[in-house]
């Protein structure tokens, strides 16, 4: 399929910082790339350089096969973006700087200013000063002015930020029809991974500025690793069988253990059964699933927020 | 042509929505009219008598006839102009970086010379409507006051030198649009504004006046003759290549620099 953003070991340094390294992407047409990591893990950096707003230190960044740099104006002619918090011109209505993107995007239809408005539901702000916009419609307007002209590539950082969750799922919904219908290229960052991997056909983990993982969505669900969890009235005898028996046990929370072991997550019936032979019956028994959360901190080092 | 006047219209929206435009509208409307009011003050000895500090002011105005009259708003819009366009320049450029707009305009089909270019043009659209509302301000209440020494060659000499020096003084915008950018704001170009309109008094009085670019609009509003107060071929081409300098490094710094708000 064809690669519309592909980097070559991208990195960026300020002076001791190296905010990305070597960092190569492959992101191809249609797809909706979930690019994730931790705040200062180097997201922001990367989608400014792919913009041509930071310079590169080492690596190159193509879009649509061109080389990204800041003079190669034709390249941004099918790309709309948006970059952290979006801001607007506070003294101007929403319609103005809507209109003010229209006119430097050199888009002829003024139609267009009235389409997006009602697309990203602003007809009731449209002569609202940008001033007083709550962040959740100042983030639309930001969705808005990357999407006027119908971009094929969309670049997109946190783009859910001040959304409440029905503007999530509509946002969510536009970008999952704007790729499956018109074959948008979406390459959209986030710090939440529950959020972007409910729609993203491919994911992409970066941490300390190094992508450490990529995963295709559909395989998400079998990374995430599963645990028996058991309860009894005597967790040390208990675990003692269970050590017996080879199955390692790791104590949790709550008074609980859980065993990792494949065979144990298959058959727990059997584990019930031993534990009950030996006089240690299990007073709770449950087979838990890891979710998308824990497997992103896990990915990338960090359990319960510390490493 | 197309881009610069689509980023031109651009600019214009934005300046002729926005407070600032007023706010130096009312000061340069403000500014000659106290010149006028200490004008009236000096013509008139009974008035001045009662106002202390204010007729001392006064009296700094020299001969109240419309030669020193001129003079005066020669020397307004060789330092207030400073200021004001300085502020001006550093507004519309330090702007985009104190509101966080600078990435709406970095990736776009159109280039970021012509941007650069049409905010310089609406600057100096902006500079040159306030020279004009000063002089206008200025001549409305010199008529009001009923200045003496009025004749046709006292207005066209007093009109051209001070439009030259509006113009010199113009040209003095574009390193403060650099420091707009180098300083990613407001404060630093406003910073360089003080700092350069003080070392040109210093530097006019050590005599090299004429040889430090904002000093240049300053001392051409000196009388013919002064000493150590002349400006040199050499001060013009001083002046042009300053604002070459900083129009070229405003334009290198939008192309390279790192854009991070």
């Amino acid at each position: 399929m064809e690669e519309i953003i592909t980097t070559e070991k991208l990195s960026k340094q300020y002076k001791d910082v190296l905010a990305v390294s070597d960092l190569s992407l492959h992101v191809r047409k249609g797809e909706i790339y979930g690019f994730l990591g931790l705040n200062g893990a180097g997201k922001t950096t990367t989608i400014r350089m792919l913009l041509g707003m930071i310079n590169a230190t080492s690596g190159s960044a193509h879009i649509n096969g061109m080389k990204v740099h800041a003079g190669n104006t034709n390249l941004w002619k099918d790309i709309g973006y948006l970059v952290e918090v979006p801001y607007a011109y506070s003294e101007l209505t929403v319609r103005e700087n809507l209109e003010i993107v229209r006119r430097l995007r050199f888009l002829d239809d003024k139609h267009v200013v009235d389409a997006i408005i009602d697309r990203l539901n602003l007809t009731q702000y449209a002569h609202r000063k940008a001033k007083n916009l709550s962040l959740g419609n100042a983030q639309r307007l930001g969705l808005a002015k990357a999407m006027i002209h119908n971009p094929q590539i969309l670049i997109l950082d946190e783009p859910s930020n001040g959304l409440d969750p029905a503007g999530i799922y509509e946002i969510r919904e536009l970008l999952t029809s704007l790729s499956k219908d018109q074959g948008v290229t979406v390459f959209i960052s986030s710090h939440i991974l529950g959020e972007v991997s409910r729609f993203a056909t491919r994911i992409g983990i970066i941490h300390e500025g190094k992508l450490i993982k990529e995963i295709n969505s559909e395989h998400l669900e079998q990374l995430c690793k599963k645990r028996l969890r058991v309860k009894t009235k005597n967790n040390i005898l208990a675990r003692e069988v269970l050590l017996q028996n080879n199955l390692i046990c790791e104590e949790i929370h709550d008074n609980m253990f859980e065993l990792e072991s494949e065979s144990a997550i298959a058959n727990p019936d059997e584990i019930a059964t031993l534990l009950v032979n030996k006089g240690v019956p299990p007073t709770m028994l449950n087979v838990v699933e890891e979710d998308l959360e824990s497997y992103f901190l896990r990915t990338i080092g960090i359990k319960g927020g510390a490493k | 042509m197309k881009n610069i006047y689509v980023a031109f219209c651009c600019e214009y929206k934005k300046v002729s929505h926005s407070k600032m435009l007023w706010i130096t509208i009312v000061l340069f409307t403000f500014i000659p009219m106290m010149m006028g009011l200490m004008i009236y003050v000096v013509r008139h000895p009974e008035i001045s008598a009662k106002m202390g500090l204010i007729a001392a002011k006064a009296s700094l105005f020299g001969n109240a006839d419309w030669p020193a009259f001129f003079g005066i708003l020669h020397q307004s819009v060789a330092t207030i102009g400073l200021i004001g366009y300085g502020f001006v320049a550093a507004w519309i450029f330090g702007r985009e970086h104190s509101e966080r707009t600078m990435k709406d305009l970095i990736a776009l089909p159109i280039s970021r010379s012509y941007i650069v270019t049409a905010k310089f043009l609406v600057a100096i659209v902006w500079c040159l409507f306030l020279s004009v509302i000063l002089i206008a301000v200025g001549l409305m209440m010199g008529k009001w006051v009923g200045i003496s020494g009025w004749s046709h060659e006292v207005f066209v000499h007093g009109m051209t030198k001070y439009f030259v020096t509006s113009f010199m003084t113009l040209l003095l915008i574009t390193p403060v649009a650099f420091f707009a950018g180098y300083g990613r704001g407001i404060i630093v170009p406003i910073g360089f504004v003080i700092i350069t309109l003080i070392l040109s008094q210093f530097i006019a009085i050590a005599g090299f006046g004429a040889f430090f670019p904002w000093a240049i609009p300053g001392l051409n509003t000196v009388p013919e003759g002064t000493e150590g107060m002349q400006l040199f071929p050499i001060s013009y081409v001083i002046l042009v290549l300053t604002c070459l300098a900083g129009y070229l490094g405003t334009l290198a710094w939008w192309r390279f620099a790192d854009h991070h708000s």
